[in-house]
């Protein structure tokens, strides 16, 4: 079957984050509100709405490799948890073509009293692999972590290391076509750190889309082509990584 | 090889839209049925790691429950063990599997928050989750079933399709109301108090304990009790009895009003559900 070339588009996207806070959370005072005629204090007692995105537009095609910078809070993180489909635009449209893997949170569905073996299994079907191909892949996987015999144990004998290269092994061995990661992942001893990186770039190299949000702007140049920035959730033009220092200027 | 997938999201384009994303959400969570599996073994083998006997401590507690109310009431109430254990013991169980998962499910979404934020899994693999970890403990829980059915020899008349045709109107009941609480309490968390309060309430305002010859057939207690019915519906096939349609009726309709409000819910709140977490 021919699938249609990998791409991202993305129109007008505006996300607004609704923050219940601990008050809107308890039924009692929400009631409250209701019968008074919801006059309580301002009209949203309790949950105020952050815009998080607004009017973003961006377009990617096969072989972009996207570099996401701007201050903390500045709405990285929610655009690319928007593109991994956790998140539903307010307005605009998401559009991706292609397998998604989001490398957001290495932690995801790790189970700590469970055995390595057992977290590689649960963490594979999280990321939409069949029992089969784990299996197929498990070898693999396993020789990567470097943990031999422990992964008989339960993950909380580890130590964080340890986890986090379980995670790492795990996580990267997805076959995607946008990639999709939170500042670059870099875990383990000095050995692990450079069979990670070589294993990560093999997998961007992989997968047709990048997009990575980092603050690092030496790693954006090294692996990305294209920049975006975001501020305040409103987001710049996408321009060739070479423009990097005019984009940083410009703020 | 997987195939491309495409992913497209919007912002709201009208409620016929809404009822389609979330029909789509429970579309693709039927395809992807063995994640829910997956997830389901998992909760049980990792919620009774190091323990020998597993969730059949749960089975031993409930044997005892079902051996203490069965002997003393049996007494109390003059009536036959032979009667009234298989009762008791269908009674306790199937009143276990409808409560547990309706409360268990004021914890479907806030528990799978992790997931939620950062996956575009579809929200209904976790309700599946619920079902079908108590669905894994109710195999458990068979041996006291089995058992008393065979010590007083209710084995030749048991009706086992019936029963089972009856379980699947319990659960088709028994997961609106989880899901409907798995909305509400990711929204309000005081929801997961009330729920386990009503239920609570409910096993004694039901006929589990108590045989409901005592009332007028018609009392209010037992026709509009929809316990009552979920659980005759499993319980008496299983005795040999008939079930009344009256309860058929009943469940059925149950069903189809609360599908339908429960999915309306679910359509018009699910892009909110993550950000209630």
């Amino acid at each position: 079957m021919k699938s249609p070339p990998v791409s991202i588009s993305v129109s007008d996207l505006t996300l607004r984050f609704p923050v219940y806070g601990v008050d809107a959370k308890s039924l009692k005072k929400h009631l409250a509100r209701v019968t008074v005629g919801g006059r309580l204090g301002s009209p949203h007692a309790g949950s105020t709405e952050v815009t998080a995105l607004s009017n973003v537009s961006l377009e990617l095609r096969a072989g972009d490799r996207l570099g996401l910078i701007g201050h903390n809070g500045s709405g990285k993180t929610t655009l690319l948890r928007a593109l991994s489909g956790a998140y539903e635009p307010d307005e605009g449209q998401i559009d991706v073509h292609g397998r998604i893997a989001a490398l957001l949170d290495l932690g995801l569905g790790i189970d700590p009293s469970a055995t390595g073996l057992d977290n590689i299994r649960l963490r594979g079907r999280i990321a939409g692999l069949t029992a089969k191909e784990i299996e197929e892949k498990m070898d693999e996987i396993a020789t990567f972590t470097g943990l031999g015999p422990f992964l008989a144990m339960p993950l909380k004998t580890y130590s964080a290391g340890m986890q986090a290269r379980l995670a790492f092994a795990v996580s990267t061995s997805v076959e995607a076509d946008v990639l999709l990661m939170d500042e670059w992942i870099s875990v383990g001893d000095a050995d692990f750190q450079k069979m990670a990186h070589r294993r990560l770039l093999n997998l961007v190299e992989r997968a047709g889309i990048l997009v990575l949000a980092s603050h690092d702007t030496e790693l954006l140049r090294l692996y990305c082509n294209k920049v975006m920035r975001l501020e305040g959730g409103v987001a710049s033009q996408v321009v060739s990584i070479r423009k990097l220092n005019e984009l940083l200027a410009a703020a | 090889m997987q195939t491309a997938q495409h992913m497209l999201r919007t912002g709201r384009r009208g409620s016929l839209f809404e009822f389609r994303m979330a029909w789509r959400d429970f579309h693709t969570s039927l395809e992807r049925i063995s994640l829910a599996w997956s997830l389901a073994w998992h909760d049980v083998v990792s919620r009774y790691r190091g323990s020998i006997l597993g969730p059949f401590w749960i089975t031993i507690s409930m044997g005892l429950m079902v051996l203490g109310i069965g002997l003393l009431y049996a007494q109390l109430f003059k009536i036959s063990l032979r009667e009234f254990m298989p009762f008791v013991a269908l009674g306790i169980v199937f009143f276990g599997v409808i409560s547990s998962i309706i409360n268990e499910g004021c914890e479907t979404f806030v528990q799978a928050s992790g997931m939620l934020s950062q996956t575009a899994l579809p929200m209904f693999t976790f309700v599946w989750r619920t079902i079908l970890r108590n669905l894994i403990n109710l195999a458990h829980h068979l041996v006291i079933i089995l058992g008393v059915l065979i010590w007083y020899g209710y084995w030749s008349t048991m009706n086992v399709p019936l029963a089972l045709a009856g379980l699947a109107f319990l659960l088709l009941n028994a997961s609106w109301i989880s899901l409907l609480a798995a909305i509400a309490s990711a929204r309000f968390r005081d929801i997961q108090q009330i729920v386990v309060s009503a239920m609570q309430f409910a096993i004694f305002m039901t006929p589990v304990f108590w045989r409901p010859d005592g009332f007028p057939a018609r009392h209010a207690l037992l026709v509009f009790n929809p316990f009552n019915h979920m659980l005759e519906a499993v319980r008496a096939p299983l005795m040999g009895k008939p079930v009344d349609v009256e309860t058929y009726v009943f469940l059925s309709l149950m069903a189809l009003v609360g599908w339908g409000l429960t999915f309306t819910v679910f359509a018009l709140t699910r892009r909110r559900i993550v950000h209630y977490l």
